[in-house]
């Protein structure tokens, strides 16, 4: 039953991704700028005839509802067309950088959850205490620290300073590491390359803390918050009165009930991590796809946008799926519509 | 154990909330008995202080509230100088307390089944072999079977289908069965009721007063049941304890509090009550409010809300006096005067005839 309700969830993301595709079509040809002016440069060197040839080839001379026909026609086979700028295929193109991505935003990921979960927990069992106030005001401060900034400042103190870790890249040169899935870790596991997974896991530590710390900060406040109400709840009452451990009506009655707000944040944070990390890639030099997007919209390079954004809705959707088949195994009484 | 222990010996338990730079006094100076197998309704408008009073036998006040001083004494020994570890050996296993909501009490990401269990597993009923899980089925199973005898017993029906139910697919009496199944679980000596049937239909309201009686009879497990119904409580009782603004105020059997209620707050509580089958009655209801309890008088508590209130009654604290065997009241006016030990009643008299 429950899996029935998940393959239509599933398939019901594919009018969403057609919406998706539609508005982005639009909305980067809405942004001044013809991508063949910008591609050609200033130089001035070229002929009319040449900028002729590549508007056709791109098909940009085409009226807007017949490029949008094109779009839509290679998309639905799996086509997200050539890169203006690159000359490769979109496709190729996302699927080279997206590993990268994805490892960095699963790295924040787990690094806030770590943090947040305790402190979250924490903060709430002991309400006001000095625990409780001091990481209440550092998640604040995690919350307004600018990425780049904090970036910056945990380069200099732990690689500039202590020689601890790696300034930027994924991995060191000379590990040998042999790629097949293209996530580092994974594949230093599978070839089992000791020196290789220890290099790109040190490489993963200060982007992954920068990227993952105004998370946790969201998850941690969110999190006590909810634990707060689930520890006033006459069930947490219910289990006291019935003997339960202190400890264990904290974990098993109070925050298994408090996991439905947060697992909701946690699922819209997942879109910030993966879409909000172009500042962070730049920072550490993270061969994500962040930086490649930033770029291709300066070079209205449109196939390229308007996969990756593709992409971005699509993991957005996937992830809240997650969550909304999570909450059903946290909250009976909620079931998948 | 002496055979004359009684089993909860209450002792001038006073518990209170620090709220800002004020106290909150919820319960001052509550002091009773229960013997084996009694019942004892502690009857009272809201935020007299009942349901905290309930909460302090089991030390289970919300932080920053405590007991602050006094004597639970069950079976001789006190509670409140127990351990931690001690104390919630007791809950549960000796003293199990059913709440009055019972959807929020239940845990709405267990099952009924589950929530029943917990309760053997805690206190070893069945088996002991602490395997940890996933390596305890045969203690589960045997577990289980105890849950569905359970369940059965406090009259869930087909329980074998309902052992995997979630409370949110419960009625609210079968909720109210399931929580009472949860007390009733280790077979506990004491169980506190906190208004178990305030908010169920008055059918099923009927169906669990009488599930409870059977209980108390069948088990001798001795309830003390707290409740704003003093109906309720004249039915189902031995001896009824009146609070008012956290002081038991009268205290008596359900006959003297019934036919003669001695404090004016009892007689206005009866004056209440709508009696069915007389028409045109006029129900008098008692005027003014139940006072803070954070700034209460030292002297009478009713007194701003008493028809016969006189100078000498915001004089000073008024002691429970025994005004007849066992019958306790806290009032100067109604009362034989038949002092209690420690209370000066002469300067009393002395200030009532100087009026």
């Amino acid at each position: 039953m429950r899996g029935i309700k998940i393959l239509e969830r599933v398939l019901g993301t594919i009018p969403i991704m057609f919406g998706v595709a539609i508005i982005v079509f639009f909305f980067i040809r809405l942004t001044p700028g013809d991508p063949v002016d910008i591609m050609m440069g200033q130089g001035g060197s070229i002929s009319a005839g040449e900028l002729e040839n590549l508007r056709e080839e791109f098909h940009l001379n085409e009226p807007l509802h017949i490029q949008l026909w094109y779009f839509l026609r290679d998309a639905a086979q799996g086509d997200l067309g050539y890169s203006y700028v690159l000359k490769q295929p979109v496709t190729a193109l996302i699927g080279e950088r997206l590993p990268a991505t994805i490892e960095l935003a699963l790295g924040a990921l787990i690094f806030s959850l770590l943090v947040a979960f305790p402190i979250g927990v924490i903060s709430a069992v002991r309400q006001n205490s000095w625990l409780d106030r001091l990481s209440m005001s550092t998640a604040f401060l995690g919350i307004s620290m600018p990425g780049f900034w904090l970036g910056i400042i945990l380069i200099l103190l732990f690689s500039v300073q202590l020689h601890w870790l790696p300034v930027q890249g994924r991995i060191k040169l000379g590990t040998g590491l042999e790629q097949h899935t293209g996530y580092f870790v994974l594949d230093s596991i599978l070839t089992g390359n000791m020196e290789a997974l220890k290099s790109s896991l040190l490489h993963l530590v200060l982007p992954s803390v920068t990227l993952g710390a105004p998370v946790a900060a969201v998850i941690a406040r969110v999190l006590r918050s909810s634990m707060l109400e689930t520890l006033r709840s006459d069930y947490v009452t219910l289990a006291r009165s019935k003997g339960v451990a202190e400890w264990w009506v904290v974990i098993k009655h109070a925050l298994r009930n408090a996991m439905i707000p947060t697992v909701t944040v946690v699922g819209l944070q997942v879109g910030i991590l993966l879409g909000g990390n172009m500042v962070i890639e730049t920072v550490f030099g993270w061969p994500g796809l962040g930086r490649m997007v930033v770029k291709a919209i300066f070079d209205r390079d449109f196939p390229l946008i308007q996969g990756a954004v593709m992409i971005y809705a699509f993991t957005f959707v996937m992830a809240n799926l997650i969550v909304d088949v999570m909450y059903t195994y946290l909250n009976p009484r909620i079931r998948l519509g | 154990m002496n055979s004359n222990t009684p089993l909860l010996e209450v002792n001038k338990i006073n518990s209170v909330f620090p709220s800002g730079d004020k106290i909150v006094r919820a319960v001052n100076d509550v002091s009773f008995t229960l013997n084996e197998g009694e019942i004892l309704g502690i009857v009272g408008e809201s935020g007299c202080g009942k349901s905290t009073m309930l909460l302090s036998l089991l030390r289970l006040i919300r932080y920053p509230g405590k007991v602050e001083s006094g004597e639970i004494r069950f079976r001789g020994d006190d509670l409140l100088q127990m351990s931690n570890s001690q104390m919630r050996a007791m809950r549960g296993k000796e003293i199990a307390m059913i709440f009055q909501d019972p959807l929020s009490t239940l845990n709405p990401a267990f099952t009924v089944g589950e929530q029943i269990r917990e309760s053997l597993r805690l206190h070893n009923i069945v088996g002991n072999s602490n395997a940890p899980w996933p390596f305890d089925r045969v203690q589960r199973e045997q577990e289980k079977q105890r849950v569905l005898q359970i369940m059965e017993e406090v009259g869930i029906p087909s329980p074998m289908d309902r052992y995997a139910s979630y409370p949110h697919q419960f009625s609210g009496g079968m909720q109210q069965r399931t929580l009472i199944a949860i007390a009733l679980a280790c077979n506990p000596k004491l169980l506190l009721a906190d208004e178990p049937t305030t908010a169920l239909d008055v059918t099923i309201q009927a169906q669990i007063m009488n599930l409870m009686k059977q209980i108390n009879q069948e088990r001798g497990t001795a309830i003390i049941l707290v409740t704003h119904d003093l109906g309720l409580a004249a039915e189902f009782c031995d001896r009824i304890a009146v609070m008012y603004a956290g002081r038991i105020v009268e205290q008596g059997t359900v006959d003297e509090i019934v036919e003669t209620p001695r404090h004016p707050y009892t007689q206005g509580l009866l004056n209440c009550r709508p009696r069915i089958g007389e028409r045109q009655q006029t129900i008098r209801p008692i005027d003014g409010n139940v006072p803070s309890l954070a700034n209460l008088p030292n002297s009478c508590a009713f007194a701003s809300r008493c028809s016969f209130v006189k100078d000498v009654c915001n004089e000073g604290p008024i002691p429970l006096f025994e005004t007849e065997h066992g019958h306790l009241n806290r009032c100067l006016l109604t009362s034989d005067y038949k002092r209690l030990p420690e209370w000066d009643w002469d300067s009393i008299v002395e200030q009532e005839r100087a009026q």
